[in-house]
């Protein structure tokens, strides 16, 4: 197992460095952006030439990279230009706050996603099951900013029950305002991903009910509910990491529509934010969060599963 | 592991009836697909026609959607906009198609080197999500419609690439392939007669997938003012546009927003037919 | 002494009533076409304390028996019995609460029946925790004496460890620890040793044996294997295609088989112990149509004894040993017809003659092969098993002369799949010298050779396109090497076709509507559509029935003798190579250790490897004696080192410490016969041979 997690860390380092370069690239491939981004388009070509210079802007790339990844390596992310502030605590605020929308949602998405796709898969073919997926193809298909307007108006504007935008911080407004300012951006980022996500565990799951070693436990006299939870579940653990895996990065793409639907605080709309106004240190530093998150996330989805999974976790060693 | 013999005459899964889902979905779209393409033909108003004095006005006969907040028909807006989301939907998907599959089969082939470097950057355009992909691409140049496509494409290749590459690894080990490389036919040969004619069910129904999600995925990235610029009347674009007047007229947002959802729900269902024709026992291993 | 007083008292106690009972079964799955009767009024009956053997090839419908018992079979299927009970319960109703608790059930693919997630000794106490509530320590130690029971060293560490870190043989006890953790009264085994190893399938058998001794189980065997049923069960029912042909005491059926269809299939064995083999005598034609059944005898079409009265309903005639024939009598003498050998149809000229002058000297000549097993990944080397070098084929060095056949055998793993794949260049070497008709061939070697050197594959279902037809498969190496063109392509597909004694009218067929014994002979007609001079088969029988692997072997034997093409025939069971082999190699663990010609190589002296492998050999007739669990292997003990003997850590008649130590000589025991073994050949020639010179079953079959 130490071998494999050793791989995934380096792995991982790789894709980070790499990003870093990428996302350099793409902010930097177009010459001139920068500087006539701050001044606007009827800048003049002095004025740009001054503040290029100012802003190192004229060195050769490799070196501006370094400048930028070497200041990433000792916490300073870069400054805000449009906000004339340090990125680094701007960014992390925000982070802070996406974190709480994307953990509840993460959390609701992963106990009712799972819990539907097991449901559906051990009432495969009834009543129950076909009417979850046909809820589950309508889920799947609207667009979550749909849904977002679809909220905003149904519980907003026509009920005035829950607060369309905004965020109100815990410490300020108390327990319930918090809560209230969270329920429409969680329930409306998770629904689509719930359907997503039991579909997938449905499969999965019907796959496993379908194997060799659950009919031999069936044969070997045990009830069907000894046979779901002792020896179906425990295998079908292993696929729904993978598939919570990969529904935590959409989640990510999700959170930066939904918090510009919701004017919510987090670093989705600071990065829409940063594309409007065309703040691009802002931009390449927000992405790299993103991306280490990301990357992190996935490590942690690695490392589930390589202790749930018995070949890795004590290898094929031979009795 | 010594198999059990087998003289029994196997029943292979050749293309079978038709599921009922599948010849639904393509009715729907079907229909869909002919209003958006002439759509632009069909406006009964000139959808970029300014008419400030019929401003927000509700659906009624003669606005069978209402206006938006510059007069504007929207049934003529939404007519004239379908086809958007449709390009986005079927090129991006047919960009993923035509670079990500020959890239993952090349891969399957030259294991090694050339497989190392294809994998390796596709696992680097995978450490972003799609959405963000998106952002960063559209971020540092002015945004358009082929412009929206591409970075759609772009984002599915990786998945695409994956696909073809694990059909190929799983073909390549068979003995009709091996038998072909004791014959000492060349790697685009096998491809063409041996590989290509089994590899292409997985494939067609991971593409059905991709047209929703490249859907979704491009009308995202215009609701985030990232797609098509104004005037143009792509959906997402319109559903942004409209959030400004969202308690006032809800109709000018509700419009695009339900056609969209019947678009993606019948894109949905195709896919799902497809997957369901071809090989039912494929695991749904789609990415969003 | 308690456990055989209580037993006997059980069995005196049912003595009047069958533990099993089914009168009058029928399965049918649904299709599209109709409903498939898997079973047609299928009877048996099981008293307590004995073994059944139930006999069938595939589309038997042996399983189905099993699930039926078990009430596994799923809402689709219909099932109906007039009488179907154990011990007095109607299994149609109760069989939920009667399995796992007194029928235990051990089935063929242990690796797919063990939860890969949950510990072994979860695994086996289970059924004590449920089935008779005991407490889990009370549970886990007996569990852990039960694996001791069925011969697994260390069962303590055994019990922590999950299945895939276990061997075959290994889960497979396991697999029958599990069954018996219950203590039922009664033992389904379906296919329980065919996925195993023959040395491994020995102790499993020996085991079962022992456990049928001391315990006084009831079983049920289902298999294809003739020769374990005989082994194991007292008596058998032959199945044909849902129907019971014939049924009878097991020494009885099989030293005077009375339905054709058991004449046929015993006819159609290999038999390695005659001195002169000769042809095998097959079964001609397919397995008929399940859906449309015939209500006469359905084995009819392929029956060498069908005659009048045949195509009116069947019935079970005879007292004891019963067979469903009106024509038994008539035919109570009659062997199974052997086959007739054909002659070449049509002048068949290869295309190039061996270039050498010497008839002696070898075709293919390979000195010093080795390749590696294939490892994963930089930091696997790392971290892994880097130092130790574990050789898929090791120096092998191997001459095969123009038109000879040279069987290879060796169990799983052996790496004899990976030397067929060297010899052809298939698979690069990472060590020796290959020379072709005197000339070396490179690592990619030229056309040329790819068209002299071809292969046939083991799985039928694998070796074909699905998406191409048979005239497509077989145009592809005649376009590929120019070997015909345009109009004369349909020409040499249908010489091919007939080459392979297939209609030519398959050429528009899909390899799905083929059996597994045609698609086979497309693939070696395949292999020969280039006119090779050399040919590998991979197994090429070993995933056929027994009645088909006898037309593909006859085939081949005749395809030889008319082409006069080389063989490597690679295959695990030592009774199809003594069928066909002039010369044989044994091999293990990657090294070669016996090599000679048929006869030699089956009589003493014998290297103990081969020795083993003869000896877990189940052969009709033969009955294990006391010695043969002394010449047999015994699970590695894990002291072969690389520098020794190979074999040393399973060895019966290990020398000592030499045997670790030093790399054993080849010995020349005549010219053309070597053994590689430290055991001076004086002590190997006193070795008596593996089996008598005839058995009883012999007289039966011609």
């Amino acid at each position: 197992m130490a071998a494999h997690l050793l791989q995934r860390l380096l792995g991982t380092v790789g894709v980070l460095f790499s990003m870093s370069i990428l996302i350099f690239a793409v902010v930097h491939i177009v010459p001139g952006n920068v500087a006539y981004a701050i001044l606007g388009e009827y800048a003049t070509p002095a004025s740009v030439a001054v503040l290029e210079a100012k802003l190192g802007l004229n060195d050769p790339l490799p070196l501006q990279y370094w400048r930028w990844f070497d200041g990433m390596l000792h916490g300073d992310l870069g400054a805000s230009l449009v906000m004339s502030r340090p990125a680094g605590p701007l960014i992390m605020e925000a982070l802070g706050h996406s974190a709480i929308l994307a953990g509840l949602s993460f959390v609701l998405v992963a106990a009712s996603g799972i819990a539907l796709g097991i449901y559906t898969a051990t009432h495969q073919g009834r009543f129950s099951d076909k009417i979850a997926t046909l809820a589950q193809f309508v889920f799947i298909a609207i667009p979550d900013f749909f849904w977002a307007i679809l909220a905003v108006l149904l519980f907003a504007s026509w009920l005035h029950l829950l607060p369309a935008t905004g965020y109100a911080p815990l410490a300020d407004a108390g327990v319930l305002n918090w809560a209230a300012h969270l329920v429409l951006p969680v329930l409306v980022l998770s629904c689509g991903f719930v359907a997503h996500v039991s579909r997938l565990t449905r499969s999965s799951m019907i796959e496993v009910l379908q194997s060799r070693f659950v009919l031999a436990a069936r044969a070997k006299g045990f009830s069907n509910r000894r046979v779901l939870w002792r020896h179906a579940l425990p295998n079908a653990l292993l696929p729904a990491i993978t598939i919570l895996a990969v529904d935590f990065g959409l989640l990510i793409g999700g959170i930066v529509v939904i918090e510009t639907v919701f004017a919510y605080p987090g670093l989705g709309r600071l990065l829409v934010f940063a594309i409007e106004h065309h703040d691009l240190p802002l931009l390449q530093a927000g992405m790299m969060v993103v991306t280490a998150t990301y990357a992190l996330a996935n490590l942690l989805a690695d490392l589930c599963y390589a202790v749930l999974n018995p070949r890795i976790r004590v290898g094929s060693a031979a009795a | 592991m010594i198999a059990v013999a087998t003289n029994a005459t196997m029943l292979i899964a050749t293309p079978r009836r038709l599921p009922t889902v599948l010849l639904f979905g393509v009715a729907v779209l079907s229909v869909i697909v002919v209003v958006a393409v002439i759509g632009i033909w069909l406006t009964p108003y000139d959808p970029t026609a300014f008419a400030v004095r019929s401003r927000l006005l509700p659906p009624s006969t003669a606005h069978p959607f209402g206006t938006d907040e510059f007069g504007r028909d929207v049934l003529s807006r939404v007519l004239a906009g379908g086809h958007l989301s449709l390009a986005i939907g079927f090129g991006a998907m047919l960009i993923s198609l035509l670079i990500g599959v020959p890239l993952g089969l090349l891969a399957a082939f030259h294991r090694g080197v050339t497989e190392a470097a294809i994998m390796r950057t596709v696992d680097l355009l995978i450490s972003l999500p799609p959405v963000l992909l998106g952002l960063l691409i559209l971020a540092v140049t002015p945004p358009s419609l082929g412009k929206t496509i591409i970075a759609v494409g772009l984002a599915y290749i990786p998945i695409l690439a994956r696909l073809s590459r694990a059909v190929g690894l799983g073909l390549l080990r068979e003995d009709f392939v091996q038998a072909a490389f004791a014959r000492g036919e060349g790697a685009l040969v096998i491809l063409w007669h041996e590989i290509l004619p089994n590899a292409w069910p997985p494939i067609i129904v991971e593409c059905g997938l991709r047209v929703t999600f490249a859907i979704l995925l491009g009308s995202a990235l215009s609701f985030l003012g990232l797609g098509p610029q104004p005037p143009s009347s792509e959906w997402g674009l319109m559903i942004a546009e409209s959030r400004e007047f969202l308690t006032q007229a809800p109709w000018v947002g509700l419009a695009p927003g339900l056609c969209l959802s019947v678009l993606l729900v019948s894109v949905n269902l195709v896919g799902e037919g497809l997957r369901e024709w071809l090989d039912p026992q494929l695991t749904e291993h789609s990415h969003g | 002494m308690d456990e055989i007083q209580t037993t006997m008292h059980d069995a005196l106690s049912g003595l009047h009533r069958p533990l099993l009972e089914i009168a009058g079964l029928s399965v049918a799955y649904p299709t599209s076409r109709g409903w498939l009767r898997a079973l047609d009024d299928v009877s048996l009956s099981i008293p307590a304390g004995a073994v059944l053997g139930l006999v069938g090839e595939s589309g038997s419908g042996k399983s189905s028996v099993v699930m039926a018992l078990l009430g596994l079979l799923g809402s689709s299927a219909r099932v109906r019995a007039a009488h179907m009970a154990f011990d007095g319960q109607d299994l149609l109703t109760r069989a939920p609460s009667l399995r796992g608790r007194r029928i235990g059930v051990v089935f063929q693919d242990t690796s797919a029946v063990l939860n890969p997630a949950l510990t072994v000794g979860s695994q086996v106490a289970e059924p004590l925790l449920v089935h008779r509530r005991l407490r889990r320590s009370e549970a886990w130690s007996r569990a852990t004496e039960l694996l001791a029971e069925m011969g697994i060293a260390r069962p303590a560490q055994v019990m922590h460890c999950y299945p895939h870190q276990l061997s075959g043989g290994m889960k497979q006890r396991v697999g029958i620890a599990t069954a018996l953790a219950s203590e039922p009264d009664l033992l389904l085994l379906d296919e329980p040793t065919t996925a195993l190893d023959v040395t491994v399938e020995a102790q499993i058998l020996d085991l079962l044996d022992g456990l049928r001794v001391r315990h006084g189980l009831s079983m049920l065997l289902v298999s294809h294997n003739l020769a374990i049923v005989d082994r194991l069960c007292d008596r058998v029912a032959v199945l044909y295609a849902g129907r019971v042909t014939e049924t009878g005491a097991a020494a009885s059926v099989f030293s005077r088989p009375r339905h054709p269809y058991t004449k046929g299939l015993l006819a159609a064995l290999p038999r390695p112990h005659l001195a002169h083999p000769g042809r095998l005598s097959p079964i001609a034609g397919r397995l008929p149509d399940l859906v449309a059944t015939d209500p006469g005898c359905n084995f009819r079409p392929r029956c060498a004894f069908a005659g009048t009265g045949c195509e009116q309903p069947q019935a079970l005639l005879g007292h004891d040993h019963q067979a469903r024939c009106h024509r038994v009598g008539e035919i109570a003498r009659m062997p199974w017809p052997a086959e007739v050998s054909h002659g070449s149809p049509v002048p068949f000229r290869k295309r190039s003659v061996v270039r050498s002058e010497h008839p002696e000297a070898p075709l293919v000549q390979a000195t010093g092969l080795s390749r590696a097993f294939t490892t994963g990944g930089l930091l696997q080397g790392l971290f892994g098993k880097g130092g130790r070098g574990v050789l898929a084929v090791d120096d092998v060095s191997l001459a095969i002369r123009p038109g000879e056949i040279v069987g290879l055998v060796g169990e799983s793993g052996c790496g004899k799949s990976t030397l067929g794949r060297l010899l052809l260049r298939l698979v690069p070497p990472d060590a020796g010298r290959l020379r072709f008709d005197g000339t070396d061939i490179a690592a990619r070697p030229g056309l040329d050779f790819r068209r002299r050197a071809q292969i046939v594959f083991q799985n039928p279902d694998t070796s074909l396109n699905p998406r191409q037809t048979v005239g497509a498969i077989l145009r592809r190496p005649l376009r590929r090497f120019g070997i015909a063109r345009g109009g004369a392509e349909a020409l040499e597909i249908g010489r091919l076709l007939e080459l392979v004694r297939l209609p030519p009218g398959f050429a528009d067929r899909y390899p799905h509507q083929l059996s597994g014994g045609e698609k086979q002979r497309v693939g070696i007609a395949r292999a020969l559509a280039t006119r090779p001079d050399f040919l590998v088969c991979d197994e090429t029988v070993s995933a056929l029935d027994v009645s088909v692997q006898a037309v593909v072997l006859n085939l081949l034997r005749d395809l030889r003798d008319e082409l006069g093409v080389a063989y490597l025939f690679i295959s695990h069971d030592i009774g199809v190579i003594a069928h066909i082999a002039d010369r044989v190699a044994v091999m293990y663990q990657g090294s070669l250790v016996e090599e000679g010609g048929v006869r030699d190589v089956l009589h003493p002296p014998y290297h103990p490897y081969t020795e083993a492998l003869l000896c877990s050999v189940p052969i009709i007739g033969k009955r294990r004696g006391p010695t043969d669990e002394l010449r047999s292997t015994k699970e590695a003990d894990g002291s072969a080192t690389v520098s020794g003997c190979k074999f040393s850590g399973r060895c019966p008649r290990k020398q000592g410490p030499i045997c670790d130590t030093a790399p054993p000589p080849w010995q020349e025991v005549d010219r053309g016969h070597r053994i590689r073994c430290h055991i001076p050949l004086a002590t190997l020639n006193d070795v008596p041979p593996w089996l008598p010179a005839r058995l009883p079953a012999d007289a039966a079959h011609g």
